[in-house]
């Protein structure tokens, strides 16, 4: 009984996790090839395209902090969600709407009273990126599920090599090729570790 | 027969091989995703940075020049062994990282000035794990850091048989296509709902 809970665990959980596992290993190559991709196209940052200019009004503190004056802007866009902020030297509030699809550029000029909104061209490499970087609790509820869909895949990983194991255990005509494959790659691993 | 047989050994096979890669990146994905709280042990009044020495060095940067040359030259001439990468945060500094698994140390050059500090990082087991991590690329072109990368490569398309050997194995066995169905359905509404909603 208890073999075949582990071998269900680990297969129903793989299968839950499959979305993850495919972006995590496409984003990896991605990433290894960064480089190679960048030559392709010929570009080293994002490129933004403008979506919409409008007028803004709205008065703010001169100590506010531009992540409090994000928020306010991100509202009345209707682009509320993850951001970042900051202030750029000509006094222009720029936020950075963290859309894993369409990341957005909010331009917010107070001289002119307008937002400029840009969205970001859409590339593969960069997008699997950004899902790949994507963590971490931020105290929003889509964005917290993600982070705990991440810990999930944390956790998936380790009981995978141990169920994994047990599974390889219980399959005694394996245990020769399975021994030689396990410490060929931990031999190779410890090659890397301490020459690298 | 003999197909199913060689899918199913290559799943097991494969992730015999590729164990310590497996558990690296999910052990080191934990300081990623939780580094507030992996910080707070290392919250012990001893600074992040040792300086090692600091010294004149005087070296021209011509404008528009490659970087990551500079930075091998400054690299060889104060002795660091490692991976490398070299950025200008300011145009008054120059900074070039060095790393291995266990090690991280950066030269830092201040062109108007005329000087060259070398500090070296503390320990810490969260980096060395994120380090392990996020190592990949491959700029370094000596042997042992291709292969690190090459291997990086492999482990990524171990991800995807063992997906698809996953996948197969998983119809193989008729009395769990249901369950099978409802946890990949779930798992791919849910993935889908995060792509629009994020």
């Amino acid at each position: 009984v208890f073999s075949k809970i582990i071998r269900r665990t680990h297969m129903y959980l793989a299968l839950f996790l499959t979305p993850w596992i495919l972006m995590y290993a496409l984003s990896t190559m991605a990433m290894n090839h960064r480089e190679w991709l960048r030559g392709g196209s010929g570009e080293t940052l994002p490129q933004f395209e403008k979506e919409r200019e409008e007028p803004y009004q709205a008065s703010f503190a001169p100590d506010a902090r531009p992540q409090a004056i994000g928020e306010k802007i991100l509202e009345d866009a209707r682009l509320v969600g993850a951001f970042n902020a900051r202030k750029d030297s000509s006094g222009a509030v720029v936020i950075v709407r963290q859309d894993p699809v369409t990341p957005r550029r909010i331009t917010y000029s107070p001289a002119e009273s307008k937002l400029v909104i840009e969205k970001e061209v859409f590339r593969w490499p960069a997008f699997l990126e950004r899902m790949h970087r994507r963590r971490g609790y931020q105290h929003a509820a889509l964005d917290d599920s993600w982070a705990f869909s991440v810990d999930l895949v944390i956790a998936a990983m380790i009981f995978w090599v141990l169920s994994g194991l047990w599974m390889w255990w219980e399959l005694r005509a394996t245990w020769r090729l399975g021994a030689l494959f396990a410490a060929g790659g931990l031999a190779l691993f410890a090659l890397f570790l301490f020459t690298i | 027969m003999r197909f199913n047989l060689f899918v199913r050994r290559l799943h097991l096979y494969l992730a015999l091989s590729l164990i310590p890669w497996f558990l690296i990146y999910g052990v080191s994905s934990i300081p990623f995703a939780h580094n507030s709280w992996i910080d707070r042990f290392y919250q012990d009044g001893k600074p992040t940075w040792n300086l090692r020495f600091e010294k004149p060095y005087d070296l021209e940067i011509p404008e528009g020049a490659d970087l990551r040359e500079i930075g091998a030259r400054i690299k060889q001439d104060v002795g660091l062994e490692g991976s490398f990468g070299a950025y200008r945060p300011n145009p008054s500094e120059l900074i070039v990282y060095v790393h291995t698994f266990w090690t991280a140390s950066h030269a830092r050059y201040f062109p108007d000035k005329k000087l060259l500090r070398v500090e070296d990082r503390r320990f810490r087991w969260d980096h060395f794990l994120t380090g392990m991590h996020a190592r990949g690329g491959f700029q370094d072109r000596r042997p042992l850091n291709l292969a690190w990368s090459i291997v990086v490569d492999l482990v990524c398309i171990g991800f995807l048989l063992w997906i698809a050997s996953g996948i197969y194995m998983w119809w193989q066995l008729p009395q769990t296509r249901i369950w099978g169905f409802l946890a990949l359905g779930s798992g791919a509404t849910l993935f889908a709902l995060f792509l629009v909603g994020l």
